[in-house]
């Protein structure tokens, strides 16, 4: 059997009503914002139950955005987890500022028992990551940035509809910055991303910031960046959106069956806490596995492709060089790096498919 | 009569099928992150413009941000370049934490290279001259001053694709030189895009990786980086519309010859020249008249769409504030910023529209 890891070529079978929206759009010439945007955003802010919602051209972007707005640039320093996707990292120094790393937990989020030794008088934001569709233990982040006066940005790329005691990501931070790259659960053909915030006047102020800074056609009220969620990408995304929770609670499904198979194999395997109080999207189903390397092989030879989000813990890339951190200095990252390993859990797999995964797992281990 | 400024529907029409054939294309393939059609208009590009290298990003201002960046420019640094031209010629500068230093143009709205040495101090890392219009600046000049004082050269050719200068395209003087792709551009994507030129090949592998989150392969990250790149299925259009790009050039041409032979008569109207060594593409038809309030409000009456490119000069904007060049600092650009109008120009304007253009523009001169 052969299980790629990705499933556009399934989950675009039938593009004949998107051509459809496409064309409509290409005879109109309303390329630039407009109405398809504006649509998509208003649909996107109700999704995550947050009054305000700006489209931008990539998740990364979003990131950008957020930290310059708010005013964090130079000499500023801004806490992160170092086992993120390395665009979280880079979006903290595009601005300028210092990315300081605090060490991931169980759940593959940011440590919270370690973010206050990290805090210093340049600490200006944390910016904790939804990894792998698991919020952040966001209530406490709010607790410590409340005590020490910091802003805090919520990198929910990869956690579109995740939640705490029913709370969507995006209702504690400044700003949550989501994603809709290819293979994100809410995914368009292209790169594109999108902001949502509490805030009117942070709202107003993205608006400004993502379109050059122009106030009018001709009043450029700051010097702003060009990052607009194109309304090509809107028109799918607005088809999209209306599947969004089904995929998910097909990602969910998909993820109990691989954790009661799993649980089975203590020992071998370990999943990472699940909180009840906590719904988890999912966007990858990363578990640790003895002998990862073993088990990576075989699945590959097996015919699934598995993955691995993400073999290098960020602080010893090439590019934290000049941070000066070392191995050893966040030890459950690195741990993480050799042990962890993500099977597909899309909402395109079949139950027969489910079953050969974990069949080819017990196998590995049981013989 | 009615003749709006732009038409973006009317050229989409008659393409419309080709489009969307090569979006299907796309969604076959499941590619949508570069690949392979973006490989393909890289290299059309590049052969178009006489260049090694051609590199496709998200945006035209994302072109102009990454080229400061792969060049190490940024904080305490100068660039100098014109204030004449679209908002993010300066954003992308002062974004970089470089400081934006407006020199004055000459009669062909490009900056006048005779004060660019005046200009020129210790921290000035860059010029960046701006082919506006569509026709070249005076490149041999501005590459002799650069050469003197050890300065880089980033062509913003935003507006120029195709133009020639001493039978050179644009693009292939400076480092790298920056176009965009933007739906009201010449060479248009369906939405936002942009693409650099370079010959130097360690240029181009740094903006390569520069591009993509600074990745040097699937998990190797070698420096911190954004994410700009140019949509796949933007790249697939585009190379349709490639194959149209001369035919369009010729027509607009065509158009500003049509408008240089009959508004030649008028004293009001002063139109500058196109010098034997260069050709212009005309992304706009900029005149200087007399009048121009009276004149905008005349055409629009008579179902003519008109405008402004630029009302008011980057110095004088609110963002630019903090940049210290007052009114009075830049004569030449802010007296043409009083008087410039820019005349539908497109490819897909009729004779008999053109013909009425010209005659309401007689009409209000009274003649």
């Amino acid at each position: 059997m052969k299980i790629p890891y990705s499933y556009l070529g399934r989950q675009f079978k039938n593009i004949d009503p998107y051509l459809k929206d496409i064309g409509r759009l290409v005879k109109s010439g309303d390329f630039t914002l407009g109405k398809d945007v504006a649509k998509f955003e208003a649909s996107f802010a109700k999704l995550c139950k947050i009054p305000y919602a700006i489209g931008v051209s990539s998740g990364t972007d979003a990131l950008i955005l957020s930290l310059e707005i708010l005013g964090i640039g130079h000499g500023d320093e801004v806490i992160t987890a170092p086992n993120t996707f390395i665009a979280s990292v880079g979006a903290i120094a595009m601005t300028g500022a210092r990315p300081v790393f605090v060490d991931n937990n169980e759940e593959y989020t940011i440590d919270v028992n370690k973010i206050e030794k990290a805090i210093t008088p340049k600490t200006k934001a944390i910016l904790p990551v939804h990894l792998s569709g698991c919020p952040a233990d966001m209530p406490k982040i709010m607790e410590i940035a409340k005590k020490h006066n910091l802003l805090v940005v919520e990198d929910a790329a990869q956690s579109i509809l995740a939640a705490i005691d029913g709370k969507h990501v995006g209702s504690w931070g400044e700003t949550a910055c989501f994603s809709m790259h290819p293979l994100k659960n809410l995914n368009v053909w292209g790169d594109a991303g999108i902001i949502v915030t509490r805030s009117k006047e942070l709202c107003e102020k993205l608006k400004l910031f993502r379109n050059h800074g122009l106030a009018t056609r001709d009043e450029i009220e700051i010097f702003g960046h060009n990052s607009r969620l194109d309304s090509l990408q809107a028109v799918v995304a607005n088809r999209l959106i209306k599947d969004v929770v089904s995929i998910t609670d097909k990602r969910i499904a998909n993820a109990r069956r691989f954790d009661e198979a799993f649980s089975k194999l203590k020992g071998y395997i370990t999943i990472p806490p699940r909180r009840k109080n906590v719904k988890q999207v999912y966007h990858t189903y990363v578990i640790q596995a003895k002998n990862r390397d073993g088990l990576y092989a075989h699945m590959l030879k097996k015919g699934v492709e598995v993955k691995i989000h993400y073999p290098i813990p960020l602080h010893l890339q090439k590019a934290a060089k000049y941070l000066g951190y070392k191995e050893g200095d966040f030890p459950l990252c690195e741990e993480h790096c050799r042990t962890i390993i993500t099977l597909p859990v899309h909402q395109h797999l079949t139950s027969k498919e489910i079953d050969y995964m974990i069949k080819c797992v017990r196998e590995f281990y049981l013989g | 009569m009615n003749i709006p400024y732009v038409d973006l529907a009317g050229q989409n029409k008659a393409i419309k099928k080709e489009i969307l054939s090569a979006i299907g294309k796309v969604l076959e393939s499941g590619q949508f992150i570069l690949g392979k059609e973006v490989e393909a208009f890289e290299h059309s590009f590049a052969q178009l413009c006489g260049t090694k290298y051609a590199l496709g990003v998200g945006t035209g201002t994302d072109a102009l941000t990454l080229s400061l960046r792969a060049l190490n420019i940024g904080h305490g640094d100068n660039v100098i370049t014109v204030a004449n031209s679209f908002v993010s010629t300066a954003s992308c500068i002062a974004l970089s934490g470089a400081k934006p230093v407006f020199v004055d143009v000459g009669e062909d709205y490009n900056i006048n290279s005779s004060l660019i040495e005046s200009a020129i101090n210790s921290r000035t890392k860059a010029i960046l001259p701006v082919h506006l219009t569509g026709r070249p600046a005076d490149m041999a000049p501005i590459l002799k001053i650069a050469e003197k004082h050890k300065l880089a050269v980033i062509e913003d050719c935003a507006q120029a694709v195709g133009a020639e200068y001493r039978g050179r395209r644009v693009g292939s003087f400076g480092k790298i030189g920056c176009f965009s792709l933007h739906p009201l551009k010449n060479l248009n994507a369906c939405g936002d895009g942009g693409v650099l030129t370079t010959d130097d090949e360690n240029l181009y592998r740094k903006l390569q990786i520069l591009r993509n989150n600074g990745f040097s392969s699937r998990n190797d990250c070698d420096v911190w980086s954004a994410n700009s790149r140019l949509d796949t299925v933007q790249a697939a259009l585009l190379l349709v519309k490639l194959n149209y790009l001369k035919a369009w050039t010729d027509k607009r041409r065509a158009n500003a010859q049509f408008y240089h032979e009959h508004l030649a008569s008028l004293a009001q109207i002063k139109i500058p020249p196109e010098k034997p060594y260069e050709k212009s593409v005309y992304h706009t038809f900029v005149m200087q008249a007399e009048n121009r309030e009276q004149l905008i409000k005349f055409l629009e009456n008579k179902g003519i769409g008109t405008k402004i490119h630029y009302p008011i000069p980057i110095h004088l904007q609110p963002a630019a504030k903090s940049l210290g060049q007052r009114k009075g600092s830049l004569p030449v650009t802010e007296e043409q910023s009083k008087k410039i109008l820019s005349l539908p120009i497109y490819p897909e304007l009729t004779a008999k529209e053109l013909n009425y253009i010209v005659k309401c523009i007689h009409e209000f001169y009274g003649q």
